[in-house]
């Protein structure tokens, strides 16, 4: 048995990675051995709530993975440490990461930094600040052994699901998260800074609209973030075109005085709704008048009492903001034109290359039409004498932790990117972060 | 008299609701294809190239407001305590930043701020890089430079297939037209080794061609073929213009 610490002396470091792909609403994450023989799964990766909430309720304070336990998400309050995709609140973050990973905490995942590497995904055009924060806790504060630190979507070329070699020569990224939308073009897993483009929208605006149209039309339910991503999630889906956007919008039109119309019940819902007492999460039905007037009191109540949202236009105005910012006057481009603006700066060699290869990662991703639309969109403005593939990620959650994980299962390709906790002492953050940008 | 202006519905008006993804708005959507040449990218402003001239500073505020809000990630009046004792600070750097309340938006007004000062040196990433990776690629590339092919290392490029120009196969071999551009070296090393956009510049830009702006009920999210003359908000009809008083009327004001 090798004595206590006989690593430490050697430059490989240690053979236990910590792949971290740290999303503002989820943490995915997983301990990656550096050898051979290593081939990660996504089976290895753990997904957990990356916040710290608070039920006024039942008076419990969760972290992260305790969310697990409760049972109650009315009025739930959230913390969050990662703001527009960076982390912002180190105080949280490390909370978090601590009672996630770390061997005092209760958290899935047990590692002592000491005897671990770290490697950490960010979003792309991070603020030069926030890098240096990040760094210096990394090693000042939980004294990992060694670390590296990059834009999370680079490693998708290393995922093993394409027939392509690896890394992929040319791929092209629609990463559709809960901060934001970005698309990343990327060359043997570099990415290509100039033509990296960016939405404001993502999973987290989408709920917040759909929180304040809700709460203007029907309830007030602006303290009810879980449950309206929960509801979100369930009625959502985009519609294949914008003629048929327009053909759904008047299916849902109440009309007017003197034309009053009929509520589609195939495409309006009534959303069945949690009391958090016999029920923790609600369901969709096909809406019935009926039993939205007796909600209302107009007429008399019978059977159980249900309190119902009705969801019309919600459900395809919402994530109809990926394709359309400006509905709400956002003056950004959709995302099929964000890719073509992307595409723009670089030489057509590359484009081609690039469209030839897109994949598409982030929770957005699932909604339900949203690949459709982006396909047909897409198609359009792309030049028809150019091949395009495009597909989802065969998990997009978890699609850029294998890749990173991948990666790190790798000797060869990790020793040439990792900087050991000796080399930081010594050069400082200023230099790590030149570094990790590929300055020195 | 009632506060409304019924807009004008038909196919040549900017401000229809009703435009569809087909050509007769007189919107191309191939024509912009990888047209925009933005090189100088700036943050996203309301009332941009396609937002509408109609629109007041103070609604323009307000839609800025409405998007901060819809955008954010935490709810500054909320305070959660952290119930976990985890390690102390370490070192006076991780205490300080431990400490630190601030949101994204003051990090990012920073990075603005300084960039207005003075703009910060852009260390381009160390070159040397589009050789060794271009001796891998499948794609066509123009050889390297000799000064290239003496820093690059062992082996030379596998000269990936090059086209050469023959304008008279041009003309016949339509396929051979659509052939594009062999990879220029220099111009993927540039590419390479250029810095991060600051996040201000990363945002996708709203080209003069799209379609022009929709425009919903603020109240019911139908088409917004009425103008409210007290905020200058859409609404449907009548019966969600009171609904709109009674609700956000004076909010966009
Ligand atoms: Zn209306
Ligand atoms: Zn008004």
């Amino acid at each position: 048995m090798p004595p206590k610490g006989w690593r430490k002396g050697q430059t490989a470091g240690p053979r236990q990675t910590l792949v971290l792909d740290n999303g503002a609403y989820t943490i995915k994450a997983g301990l990656v051995t550096t050898g051979p023989s290593s081939k990660p799964t996504y089976d290895d990766c753990h997904i957990s709530p990356n916040c710290i909430a608070r039920s006024t309720r039942d008076k419990r304070t969760y972290i992260s993975s305790d969310l697990d336990e409760c049972r109650d998400f009315g009025e739930l309050a959230f913390r969050r440490p990662v703001e527009k995709g960076f982390i912002v609140n180190w105080e949280s973050e490390k909370a978090i990461w601590e009672h996630e990973f770390m061997n005092e905490g209760k958290g899935g995942l047990r590692c002592d930094p000491k005897e671990t590497n770290l490697l950490l995904t960010e979003k792309p055009n991070c603020p030069k600040e926030l890098q240096k924060n990040c760094d210096e806790i990394v090693f000042e504060q939980f004294e990992f052994a060694s670390y590296y630190r990059s834009v999370g979507a680079t490693f998708n070329a290393w995922h093993p699901s394409s027939l392509l070699s690896l890394p992929q020569e040319c791929l092209l990224i629609i990463d559709t998260s809960y901060s934001d939308t970005t698309i990343l073009p990327i060359y043997f897993g570099q990415l290509l800074q100039t033509a990296v483009r960016r939405l404001t929208v993502g999973g987290k605006l989408l709920t917040n609209y759909l929180k304040e149209l809700s709460s203007l039309r029907h309830y007030n339910m602006m303290e009810e973030t879980y449950l309206l991503n929960e509801i979100k999630e369930a009625v959502s889906f985009v519609a294949p075109s914008s003629e048929q956007f327009a053909k759904d919008l008047e299916r849902t039109w109440k009309g007017r005085v003197g034309d009053k119309r009929t509520l589609d019940p195939s495409i309006v819902v009534d959303y069945v709704l949690p009391d958090y007492e016999q029920s923790i999460h609600g369901y969709a039905r096909p809406h019935d008048p009926e039993k939205y007037r007796m909600r209302r009191g107009l007429q008399p109540q019978q059977g159980p009492r249900e309190d119902l949202l009705p969801l019309g236009n919600e459900r395809f105005a919402v994530p109809e903001l990926l394709f359309s910012p400006t509905d709400i006057g956002l003056q950004e481009a959709g995302i099929p034109e964000a890719v073509m603006q992307s595409l723009s700066v670089l030489p057509e060699t590359l484009r081609v290359g690039l469209l030839s290869n897109i994949v598409v990662v982030g929770g957005n991703s699932l909604i339900e039409g949203f690949m459709e639309r982006l396909e047909s969109e897409l198609r359009v403005l792309v030049p028809a004498e150019y091949a395009m593939s495009l597909r989802r990620g065969e998990d997009p959650i978890k699609h850029t932790w294998l890749g990173a994980a991948r990666f790190a299962s790798q000797p060869e390709l990790l020793k040439q990117v990792l900087v050991s906790k000796a080399e930081y002492d010594e050069n400082g953050s200023g230099w790590l972060g030149r570094k990790f940008a590929g300055e020195i | 008299m009632p506060l409304v202006e019924v807009i004008p519905n038909n196919a040549t008006s900017t401000v229809a609701p009703r435009w569809t993804y087909v050509v007769d708005t007189g919107y191309d959507p191939s024509k912009v294809a990888f047209n925009p040449k933005d090189r100088k990218r700036v943050p996203a402003r309301p009332g941009g190239p396609r937002g509408d001239t109609e629109l007041s500073a103070r609604q323009q505020t307000a839609i800025a407001r409405r998007i901060a809000e819809l955008s954010r990630d935490n709810d500054p009046k909320q305070v959660i305590a952290i119930p976990w004792k985890g390690a102390a600070a370490k070192t006076q750097n991780t205490r300080r930043i431990l400490q630190y309340q601030r949101q994204i938006k003051h990090w990012l007004d920073d990075e603005e701020a300084l960039l207005q000062q003075a703009p910060p040196p852009r260390a381009p990433a160390a070159t040397g890089r589009a050789a060794a990776l271009r001796r891998r690629s499948t794609l066509a590339s123009i050889p390297p430079t000799p000064a290239e092919a003496t820093t690059a290392e062992a082996t030379p490029a596998p000269t990936a297939y090059a086209p050469q120009p023959n304008p008279e196969l041009d003309s016949i071999l339509s396929v051979e037209k659509s052939r594009p551009a062999p990879l220029n070296p220099a111009e993927l090393e540039a590419l390479l080794s250029a810095p991060p956009l600051l996040y201000g510049e990363s945002h996708a830009t709203l080209g003069a061609g799209g379609p022009p702006q929709r425009r919903f009920c603020d109240n019911c999210g139908y088409w917004g073929k009425i103008k409210c003359l007290k905020c200058g908000a859409r609404i449907c009809g009548l019966e969600c213009k009171d609904a709109h008083e009674a609700t956000r009327c004076l909010k966009w004001a």
